[in-house]
């Protein structure tokens, strides 16, 4: 107790004593006791900043490799440093540019066709009025997202290679085989299908969380002019959703450049390896592969700054056209 | 204000909190691998007080039913019988057997590889070697592996000697073939034909297979194979084609560039159009399919190791499935010169070598001296008789266990590091032994390894390591799968376009790189040699 009033007083006395510049003290003293009072959410905030920083920021040092003729027994502070010559030896390698540019078309095919679909699909699921029916279909719609692309791997293997479900049907029709997975065009769609497929039902739930945050005033006053559901969904759920969309496309956008390992590696072959080789598994086979980190190191680091360049780009163009940015 | 302060000053914080741990790390790193020359004589100090742990690779093969890699028959006879008399304890350390390499060099990378690592891929040690990533093993041979050294041999030790220096220890292969082609006799038999000695004989026997169907099966599939890289093959089919070259050339050049190489892809682009290879072999990336196809008698014909129709995972599916079929080894790729030339292996198997990391490097080559002991090769590769094997005119015949007793590889090849194939001392016996492996296809089994070891040529060894390979090596292994793939499977027109523009593409990719310094080792060793 005594503390406590002797602490109150030594308090007061330094706000009065510095009434003349008090805001900058009181300032601190609000700041300090505002950590105080949330000391415990500061705390729970240590455990993603420490993941962050884990995971996320200490690896950064391992880019220096990219400058080095990487030893992986000397490790980075024992190899030889020679500048740029590993990104002037994969800027000649026609399988980089091939990497480089199946991954750009990818992920360019990717945006085109999976952009949308989470869109178009959440208007569809917020027009049902059954809402148990509503609930269920999300649940299945969200299903595949969570299952991983060995096993989707295996059931595209079984459902469309030639002796699969697909061709025994269509040849039961008297149509033929189709050459699903080893045909390079085939490939393409299959590749970007099963993409939508996966990825559909998880990319609903922001739109979902925003379509729900629209004013319902304003369907009910559109209800009240007899407007039709099209015209609802065209002149207040879209413009609704509109920020989240250009935030979603900015961050996709900033992401073109990077591909995941598991679909492009699994789903791939070797008919189709001028597709399916990207950059993701060009890193694989030369990092982990041929033990040659310090390539993989660069290609790496360019991929990243090509990302970074893109996402600024695709924010600064929101901006421009009155959007707001992500940051 | 300041709280916003505090949240850009608490992360930056944090960063060098996690840069200095990095740091940390990293030498703690260093001060063990400076560490690691003195404590090798460590071990023999330690005797008396806690038991050292020696780490050894081993291959997890994922075969269905295998009993733990570290606590089985064979685990235990070996720390019974080694661990106690060192006072240590030996550890396997499981790697996939198809991710062989890359996990190696994760391992190594992390200076965490076994104390004994190993790889089949020899490009991978030199790279090793080159790094200066593994020991000198010259010493260590000397003091501590005189019956190792004894046993292998001059010529087996030489595979793993670079620049002069025993980088690695190559294991003895007692058995040299390789490849084998088989075809289902049943079949034959059924349709009145002989066994096929040569391509066409084969070409009109495949046909047969496609259009009489003669196991009346759904989907028959006159040759099986699966995507190139896994187990199954083309055989000697592509060497058949072959025209004749100088040795240097022979032996430098990438098959690619070989006279009638892409004659020999024609016809494989023939067969795959006119639909006598497995339709979607591109896909069959773990050549699952392929075996499926096998065990379930829609194959009548295939290639891949000589012993494949042995194994067990082949052998007894098949014969529960399909009690009748028969697959027999055969010769059928002759080349112009009527011979049925073919790949063999050199004498060394695995190679073996200690990482610079290792702590335990005297324990590690007295751990495989004490395996080239007969008696300890023969009870690790054989077990005990009555359970294991069965003695037939003095030829063990292995008796194949379940659980504990299982042995995951051909005669526990991943657990007898020193040697690859039969040892019983003797050539003649191995070959019997050999045979007696598969029991109810000793006949097959000797056959096919007679066929697969007559006309036979070797891999040349290059004394030095070629850097080229070392760094292009990987990625021109990759593409060498995928235009063989590709070659086979396109469409006949597009033929002679697609072979000459991938072969420019893998010249340009490494493959004129690492054949020009084949040719300049080449030069070297011949210089040398006259010397």
């Amino acid at each position: 107790m005594l503390n406590h009033t002797d602490k109150g007083v030594i308090e007061v006395k330094t706000v009065l004593d510095n009434n003349k510049n008090n805001l900058p003290m009181k300032k601190k003293i609000s700041s300090f006791h505002s950590i105080k009072r949330d000391s415990l959410l500061y705390l729970l905030l240590l455990l993603p900043l420490a993941y962050i920083i884990i995971f996320k920021y200490a690896p950064i040092y391992g880019v220096l490799m990219a400058f080095q003729d990487y030893n992986i027994f000397e490790g980075i502070s024992g190899s030889e440093w020679v500048g740029l010559d590993v990104f002037n030896f994969i800027f000649h390698q026609n399988s980089f540019y091939r990497a480089l540019i199946n991954t750009l078309a990818l992920n360019f095919l990717d945006l085109v066709a999976g952009f949308p679909a989470p869109i178009i699909l959440a208007i569809l699921l917020n027009e049902l009025r059954y809402v148990r029916l509503k609930k269920l279909t999300q649940t299945i719609l969200y299903l595949p997202h969570f299952l991983s692309w060995v096993i989707i791997g295996g059931m595209v293997y079984l459902m469309f290679s030639s002796g699969g479900m697909a061709n025994s049907v269509l040849s039961s029709l008297g149509l033929g085989n189709i050459e699903f997975l080893s045909q390079k065009t085939n490939w393409l769609i299959m590749y970007v299908g099963v993409g939508v497929w996966q990825s559909v039902g998880w990319g609903t739930i922001l739109y979902l969380a925003s379509i729900v945050g629209i004013n319902k005033d304003l369907y009910e006053a559109s209800d009240m002019d007899g407007c039709s559901r099209l015209r609802k969904i065209w002149h207040i759920t879209l413009p609704g959703i509109k920020p989240t969309i250009i935030m979603l496309l900015i961050l996709q956008i900033g992401r073109m450049i990077s591909i995941g390992f598991d679909r492009p590696f699994v789903m791939g072959n070797s008919l189709v390896s001028e597709y399916s080789d990207v950059i993701s598994t060009y890193v694989y086979r030369i990092g982990i592969g041929s033990g040659d980190f310090s390539q993989a190191t660069a290609v790496g680091l360019f991929q990243s700054i090509v990302g970074l360049i893109l996402l600024v780009a695709a924010n600064f163009i929101a901006k421009k056209i009155g959007e707001h940015g992500i940051w | 204000m300041k709280s916003k302060i505090m949240m850009v000053l608490l992360p930056v914080l944090a960063l060098l909190a996690g840069t200095l741990a990095g740091c940390g790390s990293d030498t703690t790193k260093e001060s063990q691998s400076t560490s690691s020359t003195t404590s090798t004589s460590k071990t023999e100090a330690t005797s008396s007080d806690s038991p050292v742990t020696l780490t050894v690779e081993v291959f997890d093969r994922g075969i269905q039913g295998q009993p733990d890699l570290n606590n089985n028959t064979w685990t235990r006879y070996i720390n019974d019988n080694f661990g106690k008399q060192n006072n240590a304890i030996v550890k396997f350390v499981p790697v996939p057997r198809s991710q062989e390499v890359d996990k190696l060099n994760v391992l190594m990378a992390a200076g965490e590889a076994p104390d004994i690592s190993f790889t089949y891929d020899s490009a991978t040690v030199s790279r090793y070697s080159s790094m200066n990533g593994i020991m000198q093993l010259d010493d260590l041979l000397d003091n501590n592996g005189k019956d190792l050294t004894n046993y292998l041999g001059e010529k087996v030790l030489s595979y793993g000697a670079f620049d002069g220096k025993q980088m690695a220890i190559p294991a003895k292969r007692t058995s040299l073939a390789w490849i084998g082609m088989f075809i289902r006799k049943d079949w034959l038999d059924k349709l009145g034909m002989p066994i096929p000695t040569t391509r066409d004989e084969l070409y009109n026997t495949l046909i047969a297979f496609r259009d009489k169907n003669p196991g009346g099966v759904d989907g028959v599939i006159p040759w099986g194979v699966a995507a190139t890289g896994m187990n199954y093959g083309y055989g000697n089919l592509i060497d058949s084609f072959w025209g004749k070259q100088s040795e240097e050339e022979f032996v430098t050049t990438p098959g690619w560039l070989k006279p009638g190489n892409k004659d020999a892809f024609k016809f494989l682009n023939k067969l795959y159009n006119e639909k006598l290879i497995s339709p979607d072999f591109a896909l069959d990336k773990t050549a699952k399919q392929a075996d499926a196809d096998v065990t379930n008698g829609k194959v009548g014909f295939f290639s891949a190791n000589w012993d494949y129709p042995l194994r067990q995972n082949i052998s007894e599916p098949l014969k529960a499935n399909v009690p009748s079929a028969n697959f027999v080894p055969i010769d059928t790729f002759k080349n112009d010169e009527g011979k049925y030339k073919k790949i063999a292996y050199n004498e060394n198997g695995v190679s073996l070598f200690i990482p610079k990391s290792s702590k335990n490097a005297e324990l590690a080559i007295k751990y495989l001296n004490w395996m080239s002991d007969p008696k300890v090769l023969f009870f690790l590769q054989y077990g005990q008789e009555g359970v294991n094997h069965k003695m037939v005119n003095g030829i063990p015949q292995v008796i194949n266990q379940t659980g504990d007793n299982m042995q995951t590889s051909y005669l526990n090849l991943d657990y007898t590091l020193v040697v690859n194939g039969v040892e019983l001392g003797d050539p003649q016996k191995n070959i019997k032994a050999l045979a007696a492996s598969a029991p109810g296809l000793e006949a097959v089994a000797e056959q096919s390894y007679k066929i697969n070891t007559t006309d036979t040529y070797t891999g040349f060894f290059f004394d030095t390591p070629n850097k080229s390979n070392i760094k292009f090596g990987k990625t021109l292994g990759d593409m060498n799968n995928q235009m063989t793939d590709k070659l086979i499977v396109c469409k006949p027109s597009e033929f002679d376009s697609l072979y000459d523009k991938l072969v420019a593409e893998y010249m340009a990719a490494g493959g004129k790189a690492v054949m020009d310094e084949n040719v300049k080792i080449y030069k070297d060793m011949q210089a040398n040699k006259k010397q």
